[in-house]
């Protein structure tokens, strides 16, 4: 095995007492002590932050940036402005995904592609294939920074605490802005893979990152490891490459459109012009034959990865994601209460002709467990809290 | 991390205490410390035969799930019902908190003292 890479805040995962682990080539903290349930709810009520270092960061430049990334991504990179930054697939030939992305428009003279760690080197990989028909170059500045996420319903006082900034960004998802915290400047996002309605992400050189992350957890945010990340993102009803994107349990390529948020991702705007697996991209949004939906387990027991889902005792697909989340309750009202809870929800990756309502059986080791189609998890739409929404 | 001296360990993480006509069995401070939180137990029913050595059922933490394997050859006489709405006894509590008392024990694993078994997780790391 080669050597794991460490991000800048290695030290201060260390000195938190997080269980580290192999993520995709890093070595990242999966939890701290307090474990990721305590992990998960603390981001629904406060703010965790996340060292989201790891992931590669990409700076596309020189005069045909945007004819490449047109080429080379699903999403209409023409409509981005300064500013702004956008969710994006970045397609195989076939259609499935290599990985998906978002692109940051900071500066008008340069992109920033920042895609999952462990597909860094594929990703380039891919690109260089096409890299050489247009006069642009990409540099991977992953080492030279660093990345924090900073989610939940505290993270915006947080930051204007510490920057005495008035604003931190635009009020849209996927604005963009700078703030200065003790006279170094901060790139922000209002972006995050929590589902929280409140949630950042934060840029900086690597060299800041333990000083902004000590800074941000003597604001009252706590660390949150992978353990957690993964949590929250799969209430959230947010697609990981590998689970919902990629390929399926059986080995077969996932349309990209069979993932809840290609119609984010996939732009067929006359601007967008051609690119990779458009035709095959166009025929899939009519439908696929299988296709990503969130479900949520009826009986007791916990559905994982890999189980296969039955209807009426026929093969109906696979689980791709799903573990035993934890809530917090809200009164009639829909105010937050102390109260929490559990529930088992998943991913599954099942025949189109299933809809939200029906009742399908996940092969447990053996057990047969009824499990629910639903439409979502979670709702985000009512800040400063996401809100579970149960079976 | 806690190892108390009145309890027997197997090699997979179980304790069990001699209580003469039961064995009580649980999972020890350092399976509940490595399966991080846990969040589902699937517990046998009273009557079902346990086998030494082999599962009798699995606990589930939010990261893995893990099986549960008899120190014991038995009839389960007793269950802790109550772990099904509050499996997180088993992080706060794991010498507190059994899963299932045994009777009619008629063969063992190989278990160790506690004084062992401490060696046991430290080499294990």
């Amino acid at each position: 095995m080669s050597e794991l890479k460490r991000t800048p805040l290695y030290p201060a995962h260390l000195a938190a007492g997080a269980a580290m682990v192999d993520f995709g080539g890093w070595e990242m903290p999966i939890q701290y002590p307090t474990g990721i349930v305590a992990e998960h709810l603390y981001d629904r009520r406060k703010c965790g932050i996340f060292d989201v270092s790891h992931m590669g960061r990409l700076l596309v430049e020189g005069p045909d940036r945007l004819a490449f990334l047109q080429r080379v991504l699903t999403s209409n990179v023409a409509a981005l402005t300064p500013g702004r930054a956008q969710y994006c697939m970045i397609p195989t030939e076939t259609g499935g995904a290599v990985d998906d992305a978002y692109v940051y428009l900071f500066e008008a003279e340069r992109y920033m592609l920042v895609v999952n760690a462990s597909n860094t080197d594929k990703d380039l990989a891919h690109f260089a294939k096409y890299l050489p028909e247009y006069d642009c170059r990409i540099t991977n500045i992953t080492d030279r920074y660093s990345s924090i996420a900073v989610q939940g319903p505290e993270a915006e006082a947080i930051l204007k605490a510490l920057s005495g900034a008035e604003t931190i960004t635009g009020p849209r998802k996927n604005d963009l802005g700078q703030i200065t915290i003790q006279g170094r400047a901060v790139r922000v996002s209002k972006t995050g893979y929590t589902g929280d309605p409140i949630g950042y992400e934060v840029f900086l050189p690597a060299g800041d990152a333990v000083w902004l992350w000590d800074l941000l957890i003597a604001q009252g945010a706590r660390p949150t490891g992978l353990g957690a990340r993964d949590t929250l993102r799969l209430e959230a009803g947010l697609p990981l490459y590998g689970h919902e994107l990629g390929t399926d349990p059986g080995g077969a390529e996932i349309p990209i459109f069979a993932v809840p948020l290609a119609r984010f991702a996939v732009s067929f705007a006359p601007e967008k012009g051609d690119f990779v697996a458009r035709e095959l991209l166009e025929a899939q949004k009519g439908g696929t034959a299988k296709r990503v939906v969130p479900i949520a387990l009826e009986d007791r027991g916990v559905i994982r990865a890999g189980m296969e889902v039955l209807r009426d005792g026929a093969p109906a697909g696979w689980v791709t994601s799903g573990t035993m989340v934890p809530y917090y309750r809200f009164d009639q009202a829909g105010e937050p209460l102390d109260a929490t809870g559990k529930r088992a929800i998943a991913f599954a990756y099942v025949d189109s002709a299933l809809t939200v309502g029906d009742t399908v059986q996940v092969n447990v080791r053996g057990k047969l467990l009824n499990a629910r189609i639903v439409k979502r998890h979670m709702r985000q739409d009512l800040p400063p809290y996401g809100r579970a929404e149960l079976i | 991390m806690n190892y108390p001296i009145d309890l027997k360990y197997t090699r997979s993480h179980e304790w069990l205490r001699d209580e003469g006509d039961v064995a009580v069995v649980g999972i020890s401070d350092y399976a509940q410390d490595a399966l991080g939180d846990v969040v589902f137990v699937n517990l046998p029913a009273v009557g079902d035969t346990v086998i030494a050595g082999e599962s009798f059922g699995d606990v589930e933490s939010v990261k893995a799930v893990s099986d549960l394997i008899s120190p014991v050859t038995g009839v389960v006489c007793q269950v802790n019902t109550a772990l099904e709405d509050a499996p997180e006894s088993l992080n706060e509590d794991p010498y507190g908190a059994w899963i299932i008392q045994v009777e009619d024990v008629t063969d063992s694993e190989d278990l160790m003292s506690a004084e062992d078994y401490q060696v046991y997780c430290q080499q294990e790391g």
